[in-house]
């Protein structure tokens, strides 16, 4: 870690703080924009490579496997052009205006491990956020292991409406992951291995 | 595979190591000859594992607020220079108008003149004794004012635009039917050595009247007071005018 300035930073991002992620947010997005903008991409794709860039530092923190050589903002802007590189391949829209880089940010190649698993985890990520309260509920309270029983007791919908209800909802959430169109390119690759 | 709620409750207790052993053995069985059902139990497992890291989750969910709250941000700011955008805009087109308006005015003010002035080039009867029909069919439509007639019979035949004469006809046709800057390439050809000079040179002068080009009107204007012909009491009423 390079400076007192990054330190706080990655504090901030560890523990959620709203300030100083708004902050970061704020002023790293124009470069982001302008380096996505110009290598084919739209302004949807901006904010979720910056927010999948940023949710890769956080979990790195929370597994205390964040190995930063240069300074923090290098090293975000190598996770973001690296998290976009990998999805324009996957598009088969590989222009890459090389330009844009900077001997600065060329100097420490951001290698992401498992990126085929990260990009897999964002999407799910993605579409479980878009889902209704109700759903998220049911869902979350089955992932941490409670029994029907034990739900329906926590929401007051009976034991019947909860499983339908639990079923409906994995059920389309699986769906709206399936049409993701970055989904679709995920898929490919395990049966092609 | 069609997706039942029996299917996903099979999967769970799969996944959760909750099926009672008879079960495990049958379902492990038919998931070693389904492809597609180990694919489906791949998107359960890793559904389970994102969701149950509700941190990451929480993470996530807080980014895209502060998401919106930076788009929100910029929308608004992006407002107000598009206000003021607009605002300079109305300021703009204000000016464009009082200047369209002056120039309208003073196109109103040179076409009038225009039309006070202008007065065909009078036909001569150049066709004598030569029996040439088809000139005399071009004057008489000239003379009835089918000028699209006359254009289309002098356009077909170009040599006949050596005779400057016939120059002034087109270019009086022209004039007459909107093709204002045909005309001045009929009146400009009009060379100093012509008799029909000072005639291409009023008419000049008269086109650009028309166009509302009073400057370029004007220079022509003096230049045929100098030359003190037929015209040159016209051109300085005109001229007087136009100041």
């Amino acid at each position: 870690m390079n400076n007192t300035e990054d330190r706080k930073i990655l504090e901030g991002i560890a523990t959620g703080d709203e300030v100083i992620i708004t902050a970061f947010y704020k002023k790293n997005l124009p470069y982001i924009r302008r380096y996505i903008l110009q290598n084919s991409g739209r302004e949807d794709d901006v904010e979720d490579v910056f927010q999948d860039a940023l949710v890769l530092i956080y979990q790195k923190l929370k597994e205390d496997s964040l190995e930063l050589h240069a300074s923090l903002r290098t090293y975000f802007y190598g996770v973001c052009k690296n998290i976009w590189r990998n999805r324009l391949r996957k598009n088969k829209k590989m222009i890459i205006t090389e330009d844009v880089l900077t001997n600065e940010e060329a100097v420490d190649p951001v290698v992401i491990e498992n990126i085929e698993q990260k990009e897999r985890e964002h999407v799910y990520r993605k579409h479980f956020l878009n889902l209704g309260d109700a759903c998220r509920q049911v869902l979350t309270l089955l992932f941490q292991g409670n029994s029907m029983k034990e739900i329906s007791n926590i929401t007051g919908y009976s034991e019947g409406y909860t499983r339908k209800k639990k079923f409906e909802c994995k059920k389309s959430l699986l769906e709206m992951i399936e049409k993701d169109p970055m989904y679709t390119e995920l898929k490919i690759t395990p049966e092609k291995e | 595979m069609k997706r039942t709620p029996e299917l996903f409750e099979k999967i769970e207790g799969y996944l959760t190591k909750t099926l009672p052993k008879e079960e495990l053995i049958a379902f492990e069985k038919e998931i070693a000859g389904n492809q597609e059902l180990k694919q489906e139990i791949e998107k359960h497992r890793s559904l389970h594992q994102i969701v149950s890291d509700q941190d990451t989750l929480e993470f996530k969910e807080k980014l895209k607020q502060i998401g919106d709250q930076v788009k929100k941000e910029e929308t608004s700011t992006s407002f107000f220079s598009s206000f003021w955008k607009i605002a300079a805009s109305i300021v703009v087109l204000f000016g464009v108008g009082t200047l369209l308006w002056y120039s309208l005015n003073n196109q109103d003010h040179t076409s009038d003149l225009y039309a006070q002035y202008y007065e065909p080039f009078p036909v001569e009867d150049i066709s004598r004794g030569d029996g040439n029909v088809a000139l005399q069919n071009i004057m008489k439509s000239y003379t009835q004012g089918n000028y699209n007639d006359v254009i289309s019979a002098l356009e077909k035949y170009p040599d006949s635009l050596k005779n400057t004469q016939l120059q002034l006809y087109l270019g009086n046709s022209y004039l007459n039917t909107k093709q204002e800057q045909k005309a001045i390439i009929q009146f400009k050809n009009i060379q100093k050595t012509s008799q029909y000079y000072e005639n291409g040179r009023w008419y000049l002068a008269l086109t650009y009247l028309k166009q509302g080009n009073s400057k370029k009107s004007k220079s022509i204007l003096k230049e045929i007071v100098q030359y003190n012909g037929i015209y040159k009491e016209n051109a300085v009423k005109l001229l007087e005018a136009l100041k």
